[in-house]
């Protein structure tokens, strides 16, 4: 293979042909291709060399592409993204107490701290109270009371939903008079997703409504997606997103309610899912 | 939403084509355009929608490929010679090429790249492009000549 530098004169006539030469180069070039047969052999060499390039690349194109590279990229997932979700809103309290009110709050500051250190100092069998409260911060939450449901329920064919979508009066007073959240139900159709129904049932002992979606586009299997409300928890004003046990949960909360988005954990898009239904809803 | 995965199936036939422009061998050019779909995918939320998705993968590939390359020479291990053998005699004579020749053929002239762009994907200036370019035609010239004569 040659590996000669290019003349300025070749170099010239490539860009020519690109048309990334200057208007004034051209302009020389073309003077030059007119009035010098030895140029106008050197720029037809060149695009003969730019057409044989063509041809040859076209001809690799028709090579077969092994289909493992194809099957690959179908099968690969997608990553997860990061939308925002509506938060909790923030109660803004205005703290300016009076000296009376800063006084009487240091007396019972002093006698609240005193009596722990009474108690502490008296009692060598503490300890056992931080045990309790850790064994107590592994316990369930109603999160797994409402995965437990999803994946009880998403795998049935026939017994999906407890009120079938064709009654779309009965499911909202049915779930609103009972969970005390007032709802729309939501249509998802943009993301692939049918709504199938609606069920009730209780996570610790609270309310809650859910809302059955089943996926009809695309190539995978047809996924359940799910929609949970219930009132507002004390534990529950926080947004989560995260995996448990092969489900996914996108959970987001408004001053009456807190909501969940889930979905197995193969769907990619249950945070767009999320965001969508957080407007809907 | 999007899905890049519906893109790069789409485009891959020409991903493939331009990752042979780099690699000694076509085993070796699957293994590259796997290895930068898998990146691209990875990071489709980096992808804006703006301009030709095509410059942004074949900047991966290219990237992709040059890591490869500094890994197999901190390993030690020698990088294969080309593959004569692939394709039709026009393919083997653009294959054959230097690869740096061989890309910018096919950046600028098939895939209707700029001096600029093509240089960006390559990580080089446009004034290697123009030359590895005008270099690459004369020698596809010769070569086209030569075979000619040698049927005649």
């Amino acid at each position: 293979m040659t590996t000669a530098q290019p003349t300025p004169l070749e170099l010239r006539l490539s860009a020519f042909i690109d048309g990334e030469a200057g208007e004034q180069e051209r302009h020389e070039v073309e003077a030059l291709l007119v009035n010098d047969p030895q140029v106008r052999a050197l720029h037809d060499e060149i695009k003969r060399g730019s057409d044989a390039a063509r041809r040859a690349f076209d001809d690799l194109l028709k090579e077969p592409v092994p289909l493992d590279l194809v099957r690959g990229i179908r099968n690969a997932d997608l990553p997860r993204k990061a939308i925002r979700l509506p938060d909790a809103p923030s109660v803004m309290r205005q703290f300016k107490p009076s000296g009376w009110q800063a006084f009487v709050g240091c007396v019972a500051l002093f006698a609240v701290g005193s009596g722990v250190g009474y108690l502490l100092g008296s009692n060598p069998a503490m300890p056992q109270l931080s045990a309790i409260s850790a064994h107590g911060s592994i316990n369930r939450d109603w999160l797994d009371d409402v995965i437990a449901h999803y994946r009880l329920y998403a795998r049935q064919t026939t017994h999906l939903a407890e009120i079938p979508a064709d009654r779309p009066a009965d499911i909202l007073e049915w779930l609103t008079t009972n969970t005390g959240v007032s709802f729309r139900i939501p249509d998802l159709a943009s993301s692939g997703l049918t709504f199938q129904g609606a069920r009730l049932f209780a996570a610790e002992g609270i309310p809650v409504g859910q809302l059955l979606y089943r996926r009809t586009s695309g190539d995978g299997d047809p996924d359940v997606i799910v929609l949970s409300f219930t009132k507002s928890r004390p534990e529950g004003n926080r947004s989560v997103e995260e995996i448990r046990n092969d489900t996914g949960l996108v959970s987001w909360v408004t001053p009456l309610a807190t909501y969940v988005a889930i979905g197995p954990s193969s769907a990619a898009d249950l945070e767009d899912i999320a965001a969508k239904a957080a407007g809907l809803i | 939403m999007n899905d890049i995965r519906r893109d790069l199936v789409a485009l891959l036939p020409r991903l493939r084509r331009f990752a042979l422009t780099l690699t000694s061998t076509a085993v070796e050019a699957d293994e590259l355009v796997r290895q930068a779909t898998a990146q691209a995918i990875g990071k489709s939320y980096l992808w804006k929608g703006e301009g030709r998705i095509e410059n942004w993968l074949f900047s991966l590939i290219r990237t992709t490929h040059a890591d490869e390359l500094k890994k197999r020479l901190r390993r030690g291990e020698p990088v294969a010679a080309r593959d004569t053998t692939r394709g039709n005699i026009g393919a083997r004579n653009v294959l054959d090429l230097d690869e740096d020749w061989s890309s910018a053929l096919l950046l600028v002239d098939v895939e209707g790249f700029s001096y600029s762009e093509a240089a960006a994907i390559m990580g080089v200036s446009s004034e290697t492009i123009a030359s590895c370019l005008c270099a690459a035609r004369l020698n596809l010239s010769v070569m086209g000549s030569e075979t000619s004569e040698r049927r005649a």
